[in-house]
């Protein structure tokens, strides 16, 4: 028998490792060579492997517990990107790779903490902040502002990305002209708003500085910090590309194609190109999205994934709702037309693809679920892993109407937290809110899901996602829809190996067993002592991706 | 995904906005929106208007590059999403960014004289017409929304596009119901009824082969002096011009005697008969301010204009063939009826 070659084995010890694998949730060593583990259990069990070849102990985690690398599979680095680079005065805290925002919430706090940060900002840089929302900072406008400074150009962007509000340094600088403002229906030019559609023309105004190229770059260095932050080792971008895909791909590969990186990218393309989402050419959208397969990397990867767009999104209120809809009486939207949807679903159902789907209201729940129904009669397939996306609000009946067709759901949970008691009382009512991500439906249904953050829609940290899960705490404090609550089991499952499953990786990553990637998260404490209202608080000592450690600090 | 987050241009740029001049002396452009769900027969509609503008340098929005189909010998250029033709029109992807197709127009040589904007089989059409007639340099002529009435009452009524397709009706100046000439005559009349009952206020119209004249969709083009079809007349005798094409459009000018009461004629128009779809030309209030007068379905008005009064509406009516004749005479009487007005 020829011996191969082969490295050295790394054998990493710790107070104790969560395998996220039943047969045996609990392990103290595990072997690593190559990147990848070759056994996880006891440095007793371990030993035919170490006898057999040269090893070391590594026991720098003999104090930590180690987890599968945390896995988000719905995000999108390209918009953190333009985020990030924002100081943020939000309702929530958000914490960051270089700070920690706290939370701030009414008028007067809110101004104060602006004109801290207009006080530290050097001449007349823009001011471009993030976070602001009525609800919880009151009415704020140019006056407001212009009182913060009649030099600097200040811009407040709205939390759902909806509105900015500008004082007239920024009106300046924009490059707008006054006259044009005052006869546009959805800007108030005495309030300084821009709203809805008058977002374009701010917009315009603020494209330059916000894609410019050294500060988009700076972005998304940002946003692979923050990826580590969370502890994550494998995460989706799931929509390819945002806009451009040529400048985004450069951007992309420059970044976060390196070996310093310690995560991986699975990019799930869009399933029609944006501004093309009426076309009727389902074949040759099926053909672009094949051809990026050829620019797959071991770090950046293009899978079997396909994204498509139901009803319109969550933080701007514009999903589609089945009766009796929204208090106001208004309407969601599609994103792109139904028949349209249909038709590219099938094209790429028939060509084996992995369909996720955007859906954020029960209405556009149903679509999809109509839509796999009439795929399952035409052409069953198993083991399809179609994915409800987002799933913000959804009948009890839908939850088991997805179980029978086989599909998944991949939650963005955190709606919970931050929108349901604001939910409640403005948009949809207490019952509908309190219910948003039922995820406690599906696990009685038994149907698999993961836990995503949609960053920025939500903080990009897996842990922060269970918590609010496991405990469904409101913005309040108060327990809302505690029917709906799920276990820790559930919750870690849906940030590791049920994660992996939705993106079609949980044969390399997601859990701890033997010839997966060696991916860790290091946490200081174990998920399973802690009190599960504590879940979110957990230090990150870092990670392990392919049997490099990577510690956050430093 | 995050919801509906507009990127101004994804391509980085330098890195401070420019200032834009304020120019207030360039005319807006106007839009008319085209709205309709899918299937509706947007694009068939774009491919005829592009084959024969109607002597228009017309600018046109598609959402759908690949649909547009123009005859390839009166294409000029197709470059970067932009297809000029012979003729002066162009045709251009918004893609994501309907700023920035607007923007892109305007800056053009030579800009389009008027804007087909086709929107998005989903788009809510007032939200689209706030943004176009608002943008910088642009202003809202109309709504056009396109019905197929072989689907219309089942789509009006789909659990999911129904709320749509019923806004989309809703929110139009005109009404267009294509695809009559595959229905019977009594399927038709099902169709336009299904129509009134759903968009009471909205006026009605037949597109035949999903046809429109261009005067009809977009407004006539002889209310400014250098419009080759003036025939002038006097006051007070009913003279519709040559006729078109189809006989189911037809046009008239009403030449006024000297000032309008601003008011009087805002009620006048008001008061045309539904047949009129459409009233424009610049007049001159007593005070001596050119005025632009323009009615599109039940909607008009009147606002000042840098252009040249030729003291002229032209009026086009479209519907049965038997009740134009009688409605433009209605509308011109109507109109002579104004109280004469002594110039201040």
């Amino acid at each position: 028998m020829s011996q191969i070659p082969s490295s050295e084995i790394t054998v990493f010890t710790a107070r104790r490792i969560r395998t996220m694998t039943p047969s045996a949730p609990v392990a103290s060593a595990v072997a690593v060579r190559d990147g990848r583990i070759l056994e996880a259990g006891t440095l007793d069990t371990l030993r035919p492997w170490l006898d057999a070849h040269p090893h070391r102990i590594d026991d720098r985690f003999r104090d930590h517990v180690l987890t599968p690398g945390f896995i988000d599979p719905h995000l999108h680095p390209t918009l953190g990107a333009l985020l990030l680079p924002c100081p943020f005065i939000t309702a929530m805290e958000w914490r960051l790779p270089d700070r920690t925002c706290a939370a701030v919430r009414g008028r007067d706090d809110y101004l104060a903490r602006l004109a801290e940060i207009d006080a530290g900002m050097e001449g007349t840089e823009p001011l471009v902040t993030w976070g602001y929302h009525r609800i919880w900072h009151g009415e704020i406008g140019r006056e407001a502002l212009n009182a913060i400074s009649g030099t600097r150009p200040i811009v407040l962007w709205q939390r759902s990305f909806h509105e900015v509000v500008a004082n007239d340094a920024a009106i300046d600088w924009m490059g707008l002209d006054r006259a044009d403002l005052a006869r546009y229906a959805q800007v108030d030019l005495a309030a300084g708003r821009f709203f809805e559609t008058g977002l374009a023309l701010a917009m315009k105004g603020m494209g330059p500085f916000l894609h410019a190229p050294q500060r988009f770059i700076g972005g998304l260095e940002q946003v692979k910090r923050a990826i580590h932050l969370g502890g994550h080792t494998t995460i989706g971008e799931l929509a390819y590309p945002l806009a451009d895909d040529a400048a985004e791909w450069g951007a992309v590969q420059a970044v976060f194609g390196g070996a310093d990186v310690p995560f991986r990218m699975q990019f799930v393309p869009r399933g029609a190109g944006r501004g093309t989402w009426s076309s009727a050419a389902p074949e040759q959208e099926l053909e672009r999205v094949n051809a990026f397969a050829a620019r797959s990397t071991d770090k950046l990867i293009f899978g079997n994934g396909v994204k498509l767009f139901a009803d319109g999104g969550f933080f701007a209120e514009l999903m589609q709702m089945q009766d009796p809809g929204f208090i106001d009486g208004h309407h969601g939207e599609w994103m792109m037309a139904p028949e349209s949807i249909e038709a590219l679903a099938r094209v790429f159902w028939n060509a084996g693809k992995r369909i996720h789907i955007h859906c954020t209201g029960d209405l556009g729940v149903e679509l999809a679920l109509d839509i796999l129904e009439k795929l399952q009669w035409e052409r069953p397939r198993f083991d399809h892993r179609f994915t409800i996306e987002h799933f913000g609000v959804s009948t009890p009946e839908q939850a088991r109407r997805i179980k029978t067709l086989g599909a998944l759901v991949s939650a963005n949970v955190y709606y919970v937290h931050e929108l349901g008691e604001a939910y409640w009382r403005a948009s949809i009512g207490h019952e509908r809110a309190s219910q948003m991500a039922r995820l406690g439906s599906l696990a009685r249904e038994g149907v698999p899901f993961a836990l995503h953050s949609d960053f920025t829609m939500a903080p990009a940290l897996p842990l922060n996602s269970a918590w609010v899960a496991v405990n469904r705490i409101g913005e309040s404090g108060a327990v809302i829809g505690e029917g709906e609550r799920i276990s820790l089991d559930a919750a870690m499952r849906a940030i590791t190996i049920d994660a992996a499953y939705v993106l079609g990786m949980e044969n390399e990553v997601g859990s701890i067993r033997a010839g997966k990637k060696a991916d860790f998260t290091v946490l200081e404490q174990d998920p399973w002592e802690v009190d599960p209202t504590a879940l979110r608080d957990i230090p990150i000592w870092g990670t392990v991706f392919e049997g490099r450690p990577f510690p956050l600090a430093g | 995904m995050p919801p509906a987050f507009v990127v101004a241009s994804s391509r980085p740029q330098a890195s401070r906005p420019q200032s834009s001049r304020p120019e207030s002396l360039r005319p807006r452009i106007p839009v008319t929106l085209l709205s309709g769900y899918l299937g509706a027969g947007k694009t068939t509609l774009v491919n005829r208007l592009l084959a024969a503008p109607g002597g228009r340098r017309l600018g046109v929005l598609v959402n759908d590059f690949g649909a547009v189909n123009v005859d390839a010998a009166l294409i000029e250029g197709a470059e970067d999403g932009v297809l000029s033709l012979a003729d002066g029109c162009v045709c251009c992807a918004i893609s994501d960014d309907l700023g920035q197709a607007l923007d892109r127009l305007r800056a053009r040589p030579r800009p389009p004289e008027h804007v087909l904007l086709e929107a998005s089989g989903v788009a809510d059409p007032l939200r689209i017409a706030r943004m176009a007639g608002g943008w910088p340099g642009f202003e809202l002529d109309a709504i056009v929304t396109l019905a197929d009435a072989e689907t219309l009452p089942a789509r009006a009524a789909d659990r999911y596009v129904g709320q749509l397709v019923r806004a989309q009706l809703q929110a139009a100046d005109l009404v267009a119901l294509t695809r009559t000439d595959l229905l019977s005559p009594e399927a038709a009349g099902a169709a336009r009824a299904s129509l009134r009952a759903l968009a009471p206020e909205t006026r009605l119209l037949d597109a035949p082969h999903g046809e429109i004249e261009a005067d009809l969709l977009l407004g006539p083009r002889s209310a400014t002096p250098a419009a080759p079809r003036s025939q002038a007349r006097p006051q007070g005798a009913c003279s519709p011009l040559p006729s078109h094409d189809l006989a189911t459009v037809r046009s008239a000018l009403w030449q006024a005697r000297g000032p309008v009461d601003p008011a009087h004629l805002t009620a006048a128009l008001e008061a045309l008969p539904p047949a009129i779809h459409r009233a424009k030309g610049v007049l001159r209030a007593p005070d001596g301010a050119a005025l632009l007068v323009q009615k599109v379905g039940a909607r008009a008005a009147l606002s000042p204009t840098p252009a040249e009064p030729t003291d002229a509406l032209v009026l086009i009516a479209a519907g049965a063939p038997e009740a134009l004749g009688p409605a433009l005479a209605e509308a011109l009487a109507r109109l002579d009826a104004l109280p004469p007005e002594t110039a201040r």
